[in-house]
């Protein structure tokens, strides 16, 4: 008993080590769930030799877990703030830049029969409406902004379904378990809830912008990966993917 | 040879009492602990088996000292080199019977075990497990594997009182046999008299934890002062009723006899009374061996 | 096509097998000490080693994210002893995993001791054998239900594990991401396809697992009684 269990140890190890390639390990913003996936899958087409793993969370939490010591080489936060805490903290070793500029929207799906252009008249006939946490996650708290521009947040409180982060809220919403979503536009527009729900574009002047920045952190400073990843997100190439999952990127309008 | 002298604060049935012995042992003797039980026999065999730690005094066997309050001294169970046979065998249950032999050998002897086996006549059931063992079998495994290591001492907790009363005779002249052949000093736990006749050199009988009595089967056990004319004691072990009279087998001296009795008499015996053989009975008396 | 990734069940096969090793070397020796030895602190102790039964993963996930992190106690030492960062990491979660499956070992193994009649120890002590002899010869080998039983539910405990892993392991792949974040990861991001497969193995796989358990404890248990 004793030696295959041993055994099958030692061959667990053994398979493992096989797994590790040259690692870029990136902590990001639950929006950012289909848009990077995509721009590290383009790199890696073209880096063969590198690897990009994807931790998607919310922007709080991430850099609650950096400072804790977790292992990620770059932060992709959903604001500027986090970035910046992390970066004054010495915890991000280079200087936190904008790469995108997101948007939100009010998702419903198509069979719930809600028109998500009754906004906000819509939040009064749903029983639940799913947002990100405010507390942690950048994107939650521009929705909170929304529903208190449009003078509703006290009536529809009771109703808010908290997601850890976005990805969570838009899976509420994408389930039937909430009518409402107040969502990133990059998920709204992605494949998987494009098929299944219609959306309404909160204007920008109701939230403060939702300006997103990142760094490399102090694991990550001396990898040449990591820094040949970190540019290739502001490469035209790159820029292009985020655009097309809706967000505006830096000097263009 | 044993010298011991040991006090040891005991809770029996009837409350607390006082384990206050103190004996002395010649070579190669076969000594029987015989009392009631409660009166704190078996204590004292595992306290020299080091099983039990007792509140003062100490213990020597061959000169070595096993255990001593003053000087501090405890030897744990495994420096005392002893073999243990405990009232219920306790063989180990995942070895079958020729590994809970060599189990505890001091070297590794594949041949002794085999000739302690064919002893015993039981070499067919070496690779047997113990559970498929009968009562008897279980006692003779427990007995092999506590001589198989040749110890200095064999204590014997009340190896017999489990077991039906022929295998229990058989047995009995077993035990004897292997301590004569292998003349190792013998220490054995017994509230039953045919132990205490048919195997002790000496007894030491016991009453709430005191010896009161010590010597020979027949100094111990038997009335020291001959009586005059015909009269027998002796001790029924057994009553059995044969339709219109009844068959005693008593035990007399270091013999056992069997006589009738009629119905009336033989209603008013119980085995374990002390019981009087008169000359002026007409008795039948043959030797039972 | 979809492409299943099998890396999370290699992780989690990974770390419930170090776990339950683990676990049967701490159990084994945790358990001779409170079965054998009648102290008042033991009620403290045995007290202290069920608490992750009734604790919140989460309570506890938290306490070791504390202890855990480069300021904390067991943090700061690991890392002067390995150089590593224990939150975060597989031997974070290795840790975290022993500790929280710790009653899983614990009480079957204790049971286990208790089961095993004494004058059996008594008896190979008397042959001459030490402690540790006696423990591998006879307390163990007629205790193989209670052992089993053990690393069962250790392995299985390990495996369901989500509150404590994802506290202190984060979500890293390869590295902390075992199938019950993995699931969870899934269907946050809306990919149900991945989620049913990974959840479906695991119920086939804790099914199986618990089946051969109730198996072989019919089977053997004619020699833990003897």
């Amino acid at each position: 008993m004793f030696k295959i269990y041993l055994f099958s140890i030692l061959l667990l190890f053994g398979l493992h080590s096989f797994c590790r390639a040259e690692l870029i390990r990136v902590y990001a913003a639950a929006d950012l769930q289909y848009a990077l996936k995509e721009i590290a899958d383009l790199y890696q087409r073209e880096h063969p030799e590198d690897k990009v793993e994807l931790i998607f969370g919310s922007s709080g939490k991430g850099a609650a877990q950096i400072k804790a010591g977790a292992p990620y080489h770059l932060f992709f936060s959903a604001d500027m703030k986090y970035a910046e805490e992390l970066y004054k903290e010495g915890y991000l070793v280079t200087k936190p830049k904008p790469y995108a500029v997101g948007r939100i929207v009010v998702w419903v799906r198509k069979d719930s029969g809600l028109d998500p252009s009754k906004f906000p008249q819509i939040l009064l006939e749903a029983k639940k409406i799913a947002i990100a946490n405010w507390e942690h996650a950048p994107y939650g708290r521009a929705a909170k902004e929304v529903l208190q521009n449009y003078e509703v947040f006290d009536r529809v409180k009771d109703k808010l379904v908290l997601g850890e982060n976005v990805s969570q809220a838009a899976s509420f919403v994408y389930s039937g378990a909430a009518e409402v979503g107040i969502i990133p536009l990059s998920h709204a527009i992605s494949e998987n809830m494009k098929k299944v729900g219609t959306y309404f574009l909160i204007p920008e002047n109701k939230h403060s912008p939702i300006v997103q920045g990142y760094g490399i952190t102090e694991a990550g400073k001396n990898l040449k990966g990591v820094k040949k990843f970190y540019e290739f997100v502001l490469s035209p190439k790159a820029r292009e993917i985020l655009k097309k999952y809706g967000f505006m990127v830096p000097g263009e309008k | 040879m044993i010298r011991l002298k040991i006090k040891k604060r005991l809770f029996g049935p009837q409350g607390e009492f006082l384990l206050d012995v103190e004996f002395e042992t010649k070579q190669a003797e076969f000594l029987v602990i015989f009392g009631p039980s409660g009166s704190g026999k078996t204590t004292l065999l595992r306290i020299i088996a080091g099983l039990e730690k007792p509140d003062e005094g100490f213990i020597e066997v061959d000169g070595k000292i096993w255990y001593d309050s003053k000087k501090k001294i405890n030897l744990p169970p495994q420096k005392r080199d002893v073999g243990f046979v405990f009232q219920d065998y306790a063989l180990f249950p995942n070895m079958n019977v020729f590994e809970n032999i060599a189990y505890g050998m001091k070297k590794k002897d594949k041949h002794k075990v085999i000739e302690l086996l064919r002893l015993a006549k039981m070499e067919a059931l070496k690779d047997r497990r113990p559970d498929t063992l009968s009562g008897g079998q279980k006692q003779r495994v427990a007995l092999l594997r506590a001589i198989a290591r040749e110890p200095k001492l064999l204590l014997l907790d009340e190896p017999l009182s489990s077991l039906d009363r022929d295998i229990a005779t058989f047995l009995r002249e077993e035990i004897k046999a292997f301590q004569r052949r292998y003349q190792i000093p013998t220490l054995m736990v017994s509230h039953n008299i045919e132990d205490a006749i048919r195997l002790a050199d000496k007894i030491l009988k016991i009453e709430n934890g005191k010896i009161i009595a010590s010597g020979s089967p027949r100094e111990v056990l038997f009335s020291k002062n001959p009586s005059s004319g015909f009269i027998l004691k002796g001790i029924l072990l057994e009553k059995v009723f044969r339709g219109t009279d009844y068959l005693l087998s008593i035990a007399i001296g270091t013999d056992i006899v069997e006589i009738t009795a009629s119905k009336e008499v033989g209603e008013t015996l119980n085995s374990g009374d002390w019981v009087q053989i008169s000359g002026k009975f007409f008795a039948t008396v043959r030797e039972f061996r | 096509m979809h492409e299943i990734n099998w890396l999370p069940f290699w992780l989690t096969i990974k770390l419930a097998s170090i776990t339950t090793f683990l676990l049967l070397l701490i159990g084994i020796l945790l358990s001779y000490y409170l079965a054998y030895n009648r102290h008042k602190i033991n009620t403290i102790i045995e007290a202290l080693l069920s608490l992750p039964l009734v604790l919140p993963p989460t309570v506890l996930g938290f306490y070791l994210l504390i202890l855990f992190n480069k300021q904390g106690l067991i943090g700061t030492l690991w890392y002067k002893i390995f150089n590593k960062q224990l939150v975060f990491h597989f031997e974070g979660l290795v840790v975290a995993s022993v500790i929280y499956s710790l009653p899983m070992m614990v009480h079957p193994l204790t049971a286990g001791f208790r089961s095993v009649p004494k004058n059996l120890i008594e008896a190979s002590f008397t042959l001459g054998k030490s402690r540790l002899e006696t423990l591998i010869r006879v307390i163990l080998p007629n205790m193989k239900a209670s052992i089993l039983t053990g690393i069962v539910l250790s392995f299985a405990h390990t495996v369901g594990e989500f509150g404590v892993a994802v506290m202190v392991g984060g979500n890293i792949e390869g590295e902390t991401r075992v199938v019950s974040i993995a699931i969870y990861s899934a269907v946050e991001s809306m990919d149900y396809k991945t989620a049913h497969i990974y959840a479906l193995i695991l119920f086939f796989m804790s099914f199986l697992t618990l089946l051969a358990l109730y198996f072989l404890n019919k089977k053997w248990k004619p020699y833990d009684k003897a």
